[in-house]
């Protein structure tokens, strides 16, 4: 069908050929001005890879490489004739105005701006670059700025060389009061007591604020706000969704696994290799089993109508995620054929799934913890609950027997009923009618039994146990490639192997032992991952960092480094700092001390400065920041508010794990379930005061604080959550129920401990809101409420209070970072 | 899957560039890739919206359908558990006498693949309706004196037969959860004319919500600007709509202004951020929405006949008629897609009649046939049933056979069930597709529920293999990655 196939042409010569390959040779020794990878290749790969990309070549024409692209196609002619873009049937059809020749053959055409890139990049040569994110990770020269002051660390020399090549300048530093709200949240994700604040902005010496960096670092609510970040790449929930949405046990184990990790600044590598084998190090731990909680994180059909499928949907989500979450990398979609844009197969894709292939599923419906509760009770205990279970078990098994000898017997609607809640009270009221005396006896003595067995079990010490993989098939199936995905369409059969694009050895992968409890191919794939040859973990992780210390990644598009993406801002800096990470072996608090140290961070988010013409000048030439002259403002996440809040008004329990804490829903909220309240618990006041972290994630049942400001949905890897701006929010910070209390908690305590005047309270309460002095403007404006709230409402100073908090925690000044 | 609603067209020559390449295994298409483009930036400045240096763009802001629309909003009739398709709209006569014979069929329901079964006669009379003569069971004779204007699609299929991947299947196209609702899709398609009202209302059963709860409303990996709102017909219609009790209106009023002048102020050194402003703006949003919530929930100014039409003044039929009237005034202010639950909770609480089939849809349909026949009634005669797209079903049907050895109760049947259409474009007093002779299974031109939501898509103007959502690498699609016909024989 390819349009290039119907041209037919046979104007070719070999002496133009060999006038292209001249030109080609003579033109390498020029200065490009296109860069092909930031340039081209994202061009190419949105128009033009569906039809001619690794994965088609339609009408004999491929565009990822230059052999390909400078070979003729179907039609005879040569798609590209490097230097000669005149030559080249690749820039006619684009730029023809009919629409039966131009390409793409559907959609918009490609812009002025976009047919000139490519114009230039063919006359120079047309030169194909690897995609900047498959190269092999090298460390690149640390720039050598001409104003160098301003350079604090590498970082610095990085950002401040592209500002200069774009002719711009750094804006100022931020002031002290905005510095250091910013680090306390980027770090902590609490903000700093007014003493401290008082304190810094007294002395904002560069001594001072690395002395704050180095504390952050160190502070044990460091992990609390890292692991939420984490949470989110590994879509973290406590249940299993569909129709029973059940708990998952010992969910929050993993949680803690990794707020632990983050604090203790474990490396990177052993962070990936406990979750993906955990089970399979040589030193396995109870820390390297919870981690393996990572594989039971997703969502499962405990009834699924085509069990097959639903298995490799499970497999699907472990490939999924793992590619996204630790090679940035879409491997998902190469399950139903090649990736369209990136060089992954579909084989590459199933090698894969080998890797994970003795993964269990979840759970069966008839045993829905034995694949995932990990038992790390002690021996002697262990055995006993284990004679008790297998005691409970038989005798069950017969009791049920007995039942069903006498269900058959009953009416259509108690049969029903036995199917349901309803059971134990159809048998207990009516089973014995319906048994012979015999069976009757036999069935009470088993009832009497397995209640002596369950009442002495009450009476032991619980058991312990863990999310993880408890079972695994240490000899898995055979893996196939699948045909368009489909679990009944085996094709060839694959081994474990690494995706192609990263050119590594295919690995030798001995049997299991007969007492394996694996297959051990998982601790190879880990080993992999976290090797320094794997051209992109080291590169996805450090770009996560910089993401949610900025706003954005140096790579926007945190999930996906592939050829789809738009090209990072800076290329060098993020292969300086994935280098960098690896000589540290894999410790990412040095990281975040870099980066929390460089010029870069400390800049302002300020735009239009009165003493600063430049960033007047900046603003005009890079609105969008992406060359970092400036530092974003943020809204605070879903999370922070709530901690803010409930730091702004002294109630934050700041007490760290455990297990996980119910925020009291409005009844209405709870109306949304099919039985409103299941599966909701009730907390104790002060754990409800512990930070939002520890919120039980219910998939089908997102607390309103959350789900309203952009909690990521939870099934699937989230690289970055939207920031909406809606009227929800709005009705829930004035009316909700938690802003309510705490509005009023904090009135009374205002009441309580504050002396003065009504003007001290205020100014007191925009001081632990706001971190800074109130104004004359802000006290102007109470003031002008509180008049109005006394004549017009009829309001006692006292309650007018809540009302004045209320305000004070809804400012914008209180949601967003400078 | 290869659309049988495509066999009886030209099999070549009508097949668009881009049809063929789908079928020739693209999955992938140029096409898509496209549209994903001249979207992309909206997504980027959604993901980024608040990051201080992207202009804020309101994602609900009306945008155009991708050509000339026939509906302008859906009511989305859910019948949630099954109702048994034999026993309503599909008339089997050949099943008169067949009652408690043993017949060899294949079932999969909650219970199982079995390969036989006894028959449940339907339990209800047939008569004929309208001037297409259609025959509809004594469960709907209200409905029954419409059937003019339905479009009946018989042959309906889905991938499941259990309640909780059904449910995400009808609501999101697909039998696992994390994607977005359709009325997500028809949200971020097209946005809201009504910016003061929800794009997109969910009401649900006293009883309680569905099974899955807030999964069957919410955007998935869209912005949850995009997800279902809650509306109540009694208490506050929205969460935290209203202030607490003590706090009027006018306080709040209060408050806001407060509040604006005090953000105004701090927003005066940051000009440049214009998230800033939209979140100001976003309260007096709310603000508006204080007002026009409470008052499409106040039927105060519908008359006394329009009340009756609906049922709202009998005990039976009153809570459904108050949604389905509540659904027309939705309409009127612009809503784009409504959907109301006909049942909650489990068991009998809803239609999913294991038991006692007849108690259970005496039950259900007592409670919504005369409100549906009244909303598609007083939207004729208001002249707005041409731009609404009303939708009747559940996430499946229910098996000819009985689920245990005595008694009337069917188990679910996604194998074949029946559908509805009205309004909005959908041509009237046809039916499309057939079951077998009992229904247990679809045979002419069964339909997948992809078909059903093209359909719905294409009423609105929304191109169903077009309309997409870059996530996760892929152009995600409402219908799946394959091309999807809307079901041509209903479309006027």
């Amino acid at each position: 069908m390819c349009r290039f196939a119907r041209q037919r042409s046979v104007f070719i010569a070999l002496g133009i050929l060999a006038a292209i390959l001249g030109a080609h040779s003579n033109l390498h020794a020029q200065e490009k001005t296109v860069d092909f990878a930031r340039e081209i290749r994202p061009i190419l790969a949105k128009h033009c890879y569906a039809c001619h990309g690794p994965d088609k070549k339609e009408g004999g024409v491929r565009l990822t490489d230059f052999e390909s692209a400078t070979a003729n196609g179907e039609s005879g002619e040569a798609t590209i004739t490097p230097g000669k873009p005149d030559a080249s049937e690749l820039l006619k059809r684009i730029r023809s105005q009919e629409d039966s020749e131009r390409m793409p053959p559907e959609g918009k055409p490609l812009t002025d701006r976009e047919i000139d890139l490519i114009q230039t990049w063919i006359q120079e040569g047309a030169e194909f670059k690897q995609h900047w994110a498959f190269m092999p990770l090298e460390r690149p020269t640390v720039p050598s700025p001409k104003t160098s002051a301003w350079a604090r660390n590498p970082i610095d020399s990085f950002i401040l060389h592209r500002l200069e090549k774009a002719r711009l300048q750094p804006t100022q530093p931020a002031q002290a009061r905005e510095l250091i709200r910013r680090a306390y949240f980027n770090a902590i994700g609490v903000p700093p007591s007014e003493e401290v604040i008082d304190a810094f902005v007294a002395n904002p010496s560069d001594q001072a604020y690395e002395q704050m960096v180095d504390e952050l670092l160190a502070s044990p609510q460091f992990g609390a706000k890292w692991a939420r970040h984490w949470l989110d790449i590994v879509r973290f929930a406590e249940t299993n969704s569909f129709e029973r949405d059940g708990p998952k046990p010992n969910a929050w184990k993993y949680r803690d696994y990794v707020i632990r990790s983050f604090n203790a600044d474990k490396p990177y590598s052993d962070f990936v290799r406990e979750q993906l084998a955990g089970d399979e190090l040589d030193q396995t731990t109870p820390e390297s089993l919870t981690a393996t909680g990572y594989y039971r994180l997703g969502i499962w059909d405990d009834e699924p109508a085509d069990p097959l499928q639903a298995r490799f949907d499970e497999y699907d989500d472990i490939v999924s995620t793992t590619g996204q979450a630790i090679l940035g990398l879409t491997i998902n979609c190469a399950r139903c054929h090649d990736h369209k844009v990136d060089p992954i197969s579909q084989k590459d894709y199933y090698q894969l799934v080998a890797f994970v292939r003795d993964v269990t599923s979840y759970g069966d419906r008839g045993n829905e913890k034995r694949n995932n509760q990990i038992d790390m009770t002690p021996n002697s205990l262990d055995d006993r609950y284990t004679q008790l279970n297998q005691l409970i078990e038989r005798t069950e098994k017969d009791m049920r027997e007995l039942e069903q000898k006498g269900i058959v017997k009953m009416s259509a609607e108690d049969q029903r009923a036995t199917e349901g809640p309803e059971r134990g009270k159809v048998i207990r009221e009516k089973l014995k009618d319906y048994l012979d005396e015999s069976d009757w006896k036999q069935w009470t003595s088993h009832r009497d039994q397995v209640k002596k067995a369950r009442e002495e079990m009450t009476k032991l010490p619980p058991r312990v146990a863990v999310l993880g993989l408890a079972r695994c098939e240490a000899r898995p199936p055979k893996t196939h490639v699948l045909a368009r995905g489909n679990p009944q369409a085996e094709g060839d059969v694959v081994e474990p192997d690494f995706p192609k694009l990263f050119e590594s050895p295919k690995p030798t992968i001995a049997e299991a032992s007969d007492q394996a409890k694996s297959a051990g191919r998982r601790k190879i794939l880990a080993d992999w991952m976290v090797s320094k040859e794997n051209r992109l973990t080291a590169r996805v992780i450090v770009n996560r960092l910089w993401q949610h210390h900025f706003g954005r990644g140096i790579q926007k598009s945190a999930n996906n480094f592939g050829q789809m993406s738009e090209p990072p801002t800076h290329p060098e800096l993020l292969d300086w700092l994935a280098t960098e990470l690896i000589r540290n072996d894999w410790n990412l608090k040095p990281i975040h001390r870099m980066i929390m140290l460089s010029s870069t961070y400390r800049m302002s988010s300020h735009a239009h400065d009165t003493s600063s013409e430049n960033a007047e000048l900046a603003f005009r030439k890079d609105p969008s920041n992406d060359l970092f002259w400036r530092f974003n403002m943020r809204r605070l996440s879903a999370e922070e508010i709530r901690d803010h809040v409930l730091a702004a008004t002294g109630n934050l329990n700041l007490e760290l794990f455990g297990p996980s804490i119910y925020p009291k829903l409005a009844d209405e909220v709870k109306a949304s379930q099919s039985v409103p309240g299941k599966g909701w618990s009730n907390s104790s006041e002060s754990d409800l005061n512990k930070r939002s972290v520890y919120i039980h994630i219910k998939r089908s049942l997102i607390p309103p604080e959350l789900a309203n400001f952009d909690f990521p949905e939870t099934d699937s890897s989230c690289e970055g959550r939207f920031l909406t701006t809606q009227p929800a929010q709005a009705l829930g910070m004035l009316n909700g129920n938690f802003m309510q209390e705490q509005s009023k908690t904090w009135a009374s305590y205002l009441l309580k401990t504050v002396p003065g005047s009504l003007e001290d309270r205020w100014a007191f309460a925009i001081r632990k809101a706001w971190g800074r002095a109130a104004n004359a403007s802000d006290i102007a404006a109470l003031k002008q409420l509180h008049q109005q709230l006394k004549t017009a409402h009829g309001l006692r100073d006292e309650e007018a209070l809540p009302f004045e908090c209320l305000v004070i925690l809804n400012a914008n000044e209180f949601l967003y970072l400078d | 899957m290869t659309h049988p609603a495509n066999s009886g067209r030209d099999a070549f020559c009508r097949r668009t560039r881009r049809q063929f390449m789908w079928q020739a295994g693209a999955g992938f298409g140029a096409v898509a890739l496209t549209d994903m483009l001249s979207r992309e930036g909206f997504f980027q400045g959604q993901a980024l919206a608040a990051d201080g240096v992207t202009p804020y763009r309101n994602p609900l802001a009306a945008k155009p359908p991708h050509f000339a629309p026939k509906a302008k909003s859906v009511i989305f009739l859910f019948m949630y558990g099954g109702p048994s398709h034999i026993d309503t709209f599909d008339y089997k006569r050949d099943m008169v006498g067949m009652d408690g014979k043993t017949v060899t069929v294949k079932t999969f329901g909650r219970g199982g693949h079995r390969n036989q079964g006894r028959i449940v006669e339907p339990r209800w009379k047939f008569k004929q309706y309208g001037e297409c003569g259609k025959w509809v069971s004594d469960l709907f004779p209200n409905v029954g004196q419409c059937v003019d204007d339905i479009a009946f699609l018989h042959s309906m299929t889905a991938d499941s037969p259990i309640h909780g991947s059904a449910m995400l299947m009808m609501n999101s196209g697909k039998i696992l959860s994390g994607a977005p609702s359709i009325g997500s899709w028809v949200n971020y398609g097209l946005g809201s004319v009504n910016e003061n009202l929800p794009g997109y209302v969910v009401m649900l059963d006293p009883s309680g919500g569905p099974i899955s709860g807030a999964k069957n409303w919410s955007s998935g990996f869209m912005p949850a600007t995009y997800q279902g709102t809650i509306l109540r017909t009694k208490g506050a219609p929205i969460l935290d709509l209203q202030p607490p009790p003590g706090v009027s209106r006018e306080l709040q009023r209060d408050l806001l202004n407060s509040l604006k002048s005090i953000n105004d102020e701090h927003q005066h050194s940051r000009a440049d951020n214009s998230d800033l402003a939209a979140r100001i703006s976003s309260y007096e949003l709310a603000y508006k929405m204080q007002e026009s919530a409470p008052e499409v929930v106040n039927f105060g100014d519908e008359s006394q006949e329009t009340l009756d039409l609906y049922g709202v003044n009998n005990p039976k039929t009153e809570d459904f008629g108050r949604r389905c009237l509540l659904a027309r005034r939705l309409v009127e202010r612009g809503v784009r897609f409504i959907q109301l639950y006909s049942g909650g909770n489990h068991n009998d609480a809803n239609w999913d009649a294991h038991g006692d089939l007849e108690k259970n849809h005496n039950l259900h349909a007592g409670a919504t046939d005369l409100p549906i026949a009244g909303l598609l009634r007083d939207l004729k005669r208001r002249g707005l049933l041409d731009s609404t797209l009303v939708v009747w079903g559940g996430e499946f049907g229910r098996q000819p056979t009985a689920e245990y050895a005595t008694g009337s109760g069917r188990d679910h049947n996604a194998y074949g069930f029946t559908m509805w259409m009205a309004g909005g474009g959908i041509k009237g007093g046809i039916s499309v597709g057939t079951t077998d002779e009992i229904g247990s299974k679809a045979v002419d031109k069964p339909m997948h529920v992809k078909h059903l939501h093209a359909t719905i898509l294409q009423q609105l103007g929304l191109d169903p293999n077009r309309l997409s959502y870059f996530f996760s690498g892929l152009d995600q699609k409402l219908v799946g990655v394959e091309h999807i016909d809307p079901i041509h024989e209903i479309i006027a």
